[in-house]
């Protein structure tokens, strides 16, 4: 036994590298082909429920293999037509600072207790307005809401 | 009789394995060998996206199924998981497959049979009505990815060591394996299959599992890494014959115990 202590030693070195090499032969967090509506996009990912209140604080992130931290959700808005979007802030560190924008719920996905933005890359979210309380309503924190899923994209 | 869905249309001769024994030996023997490599040149080799020559290869995986039977030997199979509250279950749960949600095929629940193989004596299918009249268990742990992520997830459903004792399935037999609807074959041990957190999942939450999440019939270990828990489950064989799966085909620890 003593002799397979370095081999068992060199396998759990081994395999505290495997994350690395765990990534899945599928990228995840797609974006929506060109020309399909936000709900469209929702609605192929399998749209599960979730509450307004579980969201608040979550982090999201970029869809892409490094999981660049985008910001966190602050709050959850709807406007006069009813649509819901999620207020995070935008342009900080690792989560932190920034402006707050309001992005459509349709045009995220959730990934476990973190969210990514599927539909805009961070130069169009760069573009959005800086968002203003007017013309909107909080979001109750029990209200379900329906958003749809994606794989991690590491 | 029926045949098993856990074999091929054309299997292979068994005796092709004696015809060949002493090649066996011989690649058995080199294969001792290239696992005594030093343990700084294995950390050197072990990049993703080397390409490694294959006798390095085969030694890493000497070197892993060594790892494998260390593991089987400290499992204790009267040892919990930690459990938790349920208020601390993630709902939604995380998704994750070898692929993306939307190529998820969801199961027809109505439809849906669960076949049966191997060293099991009653093998007849069984619904999901049948799985749901047996006895259910609820219980409430994490899910731990090899990628490094985890989430506390709640899960209801039948004990594996109830669904095996009332098929008659032989309890000696080595390993447990499991065919899907996606396509991931995956297998574990009699030992993990046995223990008491060990769940062949139908609800979530209290909730049946949706399509995502491997409805109608998922397994849910916490004694074992995240993908060793097949989702859309189609077919169950007791077997002495290693099975393999999914990720292991791919280079990855077969017992993945925690």
């Amino acid at each position: 036994m003593p002799h397979s202590i370095p081999i068992v030693v060199a396998t759990a070195i081994m395999l505290a590298i495997a994350p690395a090499c765990a990534q899945s032969p599928m990228p995840g967090g797609m974006p929506p082909p060109a020309g399909m509506s936000l709900a469209e996009s929702t609605a192929m990912r399998f749209p599960q429920p979730v509450r307004a209140g579980d969201l608040a604080h979550r982090l999201i992130l970029q869809p892409v293999e490094s999981q660049i931290i985008l910001g966190r959700v602050r709050s959850v808005v709807r406007n006069a037509q009813g649509d819901v979007s999620v207020v995070m802030n935008f342009g900080g560190f690792y989560g932190y600072g920034g402006r707050l924008i309001a992005v459509p719920i349709d045009a995220m996905v959730l990934l476990g207790d973190e969210m990514e933005v599927v539909a805009y890359t961070p130069k169009q979210l760069a573009a959005f307005a800086t968002f203003t309380p007017d013309a909107t309503t909080p979001v109750a924190d029990d209200t379900i809401l329906k958003v749809g899923l994606a794989k991690p994209s590491h | 009789m029926t045949k098993s869905p856990f074999r091929p249309d054309d299997a292979p001769d068994a005796s092709v394995l004696d015809m060949h024994r002493t090649l066996i030996r011989t690649l058995e023997r080199r294969g001792l060998l290239r696992a005594g490599l030093t343990l700084g040149s294995l950390v050197m080799l072990t990049g993703c996206d080397v390409k490694r020559p294959e006798a390095v290869e085969e030694a890493l995986l000497a070197i892993s199924n060594l790892n494998d039977r260390v593991q089987a030997l400290l499992f204790d199979a009267n040892k919990l998981a930690p459990t938790y509250p349920a208020s601390m279950i993630l709902r939604p749960p995380k998704f994750n497959a070898y692929y993306d949600v939307t190529d998820v095929k969801p199961v027809n629940g109505a439809t849906w049979k669960l076949e049966l193989g191997g060293l099991i004596q009653n093998k007849r299918p069984w619904t999901l009505q049948d799985l749901q009249a047996l006895p259910q268990r609820s219980i409430v742990i994490k899910h731990i990815c090899v990628e490094g992520w985890s989430y506390i997830g709640g899960w209801t459903g039948v004990p594996l060591r109830t669904f095996l004792e009332r098929t008659g399935a032989d309890l000696r037999a080595k390993y447990v394996a499991f065919q899907t609807a996606d396509n991931y074959p995956s297998s574990i041990d009699m030992a993990a299959a046995l223990h008491p957190q060990t769940v062949l999942a139908l609800q979530y939450g209290g909730q049946p599992l949706a399509d995502p999440f491997g409805f109608p019939v998922r397994l849910r270990t916490a004694v074992k890494l995240g993908y060793k828990n097949p989702k859309w489950i189609t077919a169950i064989e007791v077997t002495n014959t290693y099975p393999g799966g999914f990720w292991e085909s791919k280079g990855f620890p077969w017992f993945a115990g925690m």
